[in-house]
């Protein structure tokens, strides 16, 4: 593997060399905000796409609010657009740009969340293909960005993960504690991009001061659990209604905030946007915790209960994506448990389950519920 | 404070007054707190009550989330006076009865803007907006209340306390809309600021119905702002300001920046502010034969 190291301080210059390459550059940037606005304000720090490196915020901050993933899997976007005349109904195509993208200021877990939704897109042995998916991950190269300060929620060494993993990534920065960069091409999107940043990039990296400045950020996560029961504990369907699911599950108001903000949360769903006799057929994002989400047309709700609908979340990441897909479906961004407003937090079930898969004869509590 | 709520809480699950008695209890992390469903009587210690205890908890009681299936006949709910503000605009429509209810009063000094903010003390770099000039510290509406309760003034009108209000209102139109534009990009259209309001009651909601889809679902520009503006305007009137609409964005939009300024028109117009009388019904479904006309062209 071909590692180099980069002044921090010029990363600002080789989103400029990369914005000068004509690649479209997404980074982590804030938000605009209008002066003096009080105590209820707070700094908003998103990907954006940038086109100098003039205001960027690599490697600060911690996590942007909204992840890489609409990148990807877009928020919206028209699959095809249909005209009625008479009887008869023409399918017009749509025109979608792909352009060649560089997304800078990848964290870890983000990174490791690009395989979780290629899994689910483009499934190879499925023989499935999304092809806005697909054709904007072939476009997208990523430059992660070892983490320095994880925080409270953060709990990415829980679920196999690390600080400083290179998954996902095609090309990896790692601060080195002396305002350098440890640069480490992983693919040849990364080599290509590597390339474009020749100027700036000098000689071999420092892999053991590497590996030293990744291993002091594993001691800042503290929100360890174990994830290696989960899985078998909920393949067991006896466990599916087991009463800890509408004990810890009640307080969830369904509002889906942690789906939307979740790196690996895929559903979406499609709507005809008609106008007179003509429109679009359209593909957003949807949410497993909406009420409507599994209602049948004829009135019946199978997860007629908010509690059933965590529920179905909790699995999808710890059964349904290892056992459908074969990849992980939580990366522990802690995104959902910073977003939930009511403080339903994904690790007190995997503290829960854990505690159950050891405890297997324990007492059951009573039931609130039907 | 808390040892009297505690040990009213305690009497009433022990004399079967009440099913259950939804509070305040510590949360996953130090910063924050979380919502409690307390049923038994040696559980009430769980309860605290503190400026980290931002949530509205009388959401809980929105029909929409069915606590009635739960088989909860009564319910005790432990209210800082912005959320009685909201139980009482809930029973004044109808969503609630007040006998279902008994009010757990708590003393408020203030709430913290946003959990992370929190360092141990509330004082100006952290006390949210909202409780600035804030008339119900020392709740309205209670069952119970630990000490005595001081007569307070509340005749004063609604007082916009957010400078960002007063910001947006002096900037030129198109430079207004731009802001809005810019922070609705953000919107992918999760509803938390829906699902949390403790008014928002509609069995289905108007973006929800498909039958015609009045609203695009999706996020897009235009899906957005007619979800925005909508929302809006079902809460003009009746929004009783607890910020929780902002607070559970999680792409932090500031969306109770367009509740406040309603606000502050139904208050100029009607001299009306919501949540303070079990009987008065807001301004936009009664009427009276002097209301104004004038803007009737």
């Amino acid at each position: 593997m071909k590692t180099a190291t980069l002044n921090k301080s010029d990363i600002g210059k080789c989103i400029d060399l990369l914005v000068q390459s004509d690649l479209r550059v997404i980074a982590p940037r804030l938000q605009p905000r209008l002066d003096d606005e009080g105590t209820d304000s707070i700094d908003v720090l998103t990907f954006t796409e940038v086109d100098s490196g003039n205001d960027h915020q690599v490697g600060e901050g911690l996590l942007p609010l909204n992840g890489v993933k609409e990148f990807l899997f877009a928020k919206h976007e028209p699959l095809f657009a249909y005209e009625k005349r008479g009887k008869k109904v023409e399918i017009i195509p749509v025109h979608h740009e792909y352009p060649q993208t560089v997304i800078i200021g990848v964290r870890p877990c983000d990174a490791a969340s690009i395989a979780s939704l290629e899994s689910v897109f483009s499934d190879a042995n499925a023989g499935f293909e999304d092809p806005f998916f697909t054709e904007r991950r072939s476009r997208t190269t990523f430059i992660t960005y070892s983490c320095t300060a994880p925080d409270a929620s953060c709990f990415c060494t829980s679920v196999d993960l690390a600080p400083d993993s290179s998954k996902g990534s095609d090309l990896h920065l790692t601060e080195l504690g002396d305002g350098r960069l440890h640069v480490e091409v992983i693919t040849e999107a990364g080599e290509a991009v590597a390339k474009k940043l020749e100027a700036l990039l000098e000689g071999e990296g420092d892999q053991a001061a590497r590996e030293k400045a990744g291993a002091s950020v594993h001691e800042k996560l503290t929100r360890l659990r174990n994830s290696a029961p989960i899985m078998d504990w909920l393949m067991d369907t006896a466990n599916f209604d087991d009463e800890m699911w509408q004990r810890l599950g009640e307080k969830c108001i369904g509002c889906g905030s942690c789906t939307f903000v979740c790196p690996t949360c895929h559903c979406f769903d499609i709507v005809d946007e008609n106008k007179g006799s003509k429109g679009y057929r359209v593909k957003f994002w949807d949410s497993c915790q909406f009420d409507h989400f599994t209602l049948h047309a004829s009135g019946h709700n199978p997860r007629d209960w908010q509690y059933k609908r965590y529920r179905n979340r909790f699995n999808c990441k710890f059964k349904i994506y290892p056992e459908k897909f074969e990849t992980q479906g939580c990366v522990g961004c802690g995104r959902c448990i910073r977003a939930c407003p009511v403080n339903l937090d994904i690790t007190e079930y995997m503290a829960e389950v854990a505690h159950k898969a050891a405890n297997p004869n324990a007492m059951k509590a009573d039931s609130d519920f039907e | 404070m808390i040892e009297q709520i505690r040990n009213q809480a305690r009497k009433l699950l022990e004399d079967g007054d009440v099913d259950v008695v939804i509070g305040y209890a510590e949360g996953s992390d130090p910063a924050r707190t979380t919502p409690v469903f307390i049923r038994k009587a040696e559980d009430v210690d769980k309860l605290i009550y503190d400026p980290r205890c931002i949530n509205s908890l009388p959401l809980y009681l929105n029909k929409r989330h069915e606590y009635t299936r739960k088989g909860w006949k009564k319910t005790a709910i432990i209210g800082k006076g912005c959320d009685i503000r909201a139980i009482v605009q809930l029973i004044a429509e109808n969503q609630l009865k007040r006998d279902e209810i008994y009010i757990l009063g708590v003393p408020c000094e203030g709430q913290v803007s946003h959990p992370e903010k929190w360092d141990g003390s509330l004082h100006d770099g952290n006390r949210a907006s909202k409780c600035i000039g804030c008339d119900v510290m020392t709740p309205h509406e209670t069952d119970f209340f630990p000490g005595d309760k001081p007569d307070v003034d509340r005749s004063n009108p609604y007082e916009v306390t957010s400078p960002k209000v007063a910001n947006l209102m002096e900037l030129e139109l198109d430079k207004r809309f731009a802001f809005w534009r810019t922070d609705f990009d953000r919107c992918f259209k999760c509803y938390a600021c829906r699902e949390v309001c403790p008014h928002c009651s509609c069995n289905v909601c108007i973006t929800d119905e498909t039958t015609p889809s009045w609203i695009d679902p999706a996020a897009h520009k235009k899906g957005v702002f007619s979800w925005h503006l909508t929302r809006a305007m079902h809460l003009v009137g009746r929004c009783t300001g607890c910020g929780e609409c902002t607070r559970a964005c999680p792409m932090d939009i500031q969306v109770d920046l367009f509740n406040q300024r309603m606000k502050e028109v139904v208050q100029e117009s009607y001299s009306y502010k919501p949540g303070y009388s079990l009987e008065d019904k807001h301004p936009l479904i009664t009427y009276q034969v002097d209301d104004r006309e004038d803007f009737i062209k």
